[in-house]
């Protein structure tokens, strides 16, 4: 969050990966664990690093050649350093004589695919008050943010929509893994027993409900209403619109700094077009557990 | 006081935003925050040719000889947060 407003923000930076790198997303989580091809590359260029216990996280900025030999290394914010660590790199770097790496058989275990014939929706969420006003640089961004998350949608829960149903599974998913405040880094998913009321019905493509999630303490929950519509034609699904909007209350352990009390929270689903890069980014609460994600 | 007259009362003491959920969503509101949470494609780093593939990545180095910029965190950066 902080990175894309920050460094990524700045535009020669955003000029530089442009025009003069290869720039590449990942989840370091996986990529240092992942016995495959993809691993064992991430594992050789952060190797040449100083965060090179694959047993704790690697984070951070790497560059790198083809044939994995590190140019650079970075975990800071702030534009100037990363422009003169793109620019250092770029005067070393001579192309090297490699050739592509065989992808090979991939590590099921941090390789989670789409379900075959499943549909993605793009999950954005916003607060939209409560915050006390800041100057502060780095809390503006937070306070500003919109977060980005994707829903999976299995072949069987379109065909379910299509016939006028929605399926248990998706509401406990919609509720479970995408009604929560990612808008300051990654919290907890609400679990089955954090569900205190849900109600939706899909009723001549008006998908309307309300839902209430509170944690056993009562420290952290979100009590909202839902609206949207969906449509189809020929069996597919081909609107998915829908917003989560009402109270939300309480932060997670890596999610400090929320307003205090209740405040207002909406979440957005809209169904991806596959323009997106991020539209192949698996969901957050299918991280480690795929089935426990689209089986909830 | 006889029980409309009760009703109405209660009505005006506690409005319908006190009640458990917020007030339920118009198709005006639905509109204008389904709007409001889009992102823009216009923001910067959303401009950027991210790949989410390192061999992806590496490939494209050998080719477009440029060296391989990795943004790697916990979580992916272009989703979860």
């Amino acid at each position: 969050m902080l990175d894309r407003a920050s460094t990524f923000a700045d535009p020669e930076i955003v000029q530089l990966l442009k025009s003069r790198f290869i720039a590449v997303a990942i989840d370091q989580a996986y990529h240092r664990r992942q016995q495959d091809a993809e691993g064992e590359f991430y594992r050789k260029i952060a190797g040449q690093g100083p965060r090179r216990d694959f047993k704790k996280t690697t984070q951070g900025l790497y560059l790198a050649t083809a044939s994995g030999k590190l140019l650079g290394f970075n975990n800071n914010r702030g534009g100037d350093r990363i422009k003169a660590l793109m620019k250092k790199a770029l005067e070393q770097f001579q192309p090297p004589t490699a050739t592509p790496i065989e992808a090979g058989p991939v590590d099921d275990r941090y390789h989670a695919p789409l379900p075959e014939g499943g549909m993605v929706v793009r999950v954005q969420a916003k607060i939209l008050g409560g915050y006390e006003p800041t100057t502060d640089y780095w809390s503006k961004i937070y306070q500003d943010s919109l977060s980005r998350d994707n829903l999976w949608v299995t072949a069987a829960e379109q065909e379910a929509m299509v016939a006028g149903r929605l399926p248990p599974s998706l509401q406990q998913r919609l509720v479970r893994f995408h009604l929560i405040d990612n808008t300051r880094g990654e919290p907890q998913m609400w679990k089955a027993e954090e569900i205190t009321s849900l109600d939706l019905s899909l009723e001549k493509g008006l998908l309307s409900g309300t839902v209430h999630l509170e944690t056993a303490s009562g420290n952290r929950g979100y009590k909202a209403n839902l609206l949207g519509h969906i449509e189809h034609k020929n069996g597919k699904i081909t609107r998915f619109d829908l917003v989560a909007h009402g109270q939300f209350w309480g932060e997670c352990t890596y999610t400090p700094g929320a307003p205090n009390g209740k405040f207002p929270l909406a979440v957005s689903f809209t169904l991806a077009d596959g323009s997106d890069v991020a539209d192949g980014v698996p969901p957050k609460g299918s991280r480690g557990w795929v089935e426990g994600y689209l089986q909830p | 006081m006889n029980l409309p007259g009760l009703l109405l009362a209660l009505c005006i003491y506690f409005p319908v935003t006190s009640g458990p959920f917020v007030d339920k969503l118009s198709e005006a509101e639905f509109g204008r925050l389904h709007e409001q949470l889009q992102a823009s494609s216009e923001v910067p780093w959303r401009t950027i040719p991210w790949k989410i593939s390192l061999l992806d990545a590496q490939r494209a180095s050998l080719s477009q000889k440029k060296p391989i910029f990795i943004w790697a965190m916990d979580g992916h950066p272009l989703g979860c947060t």
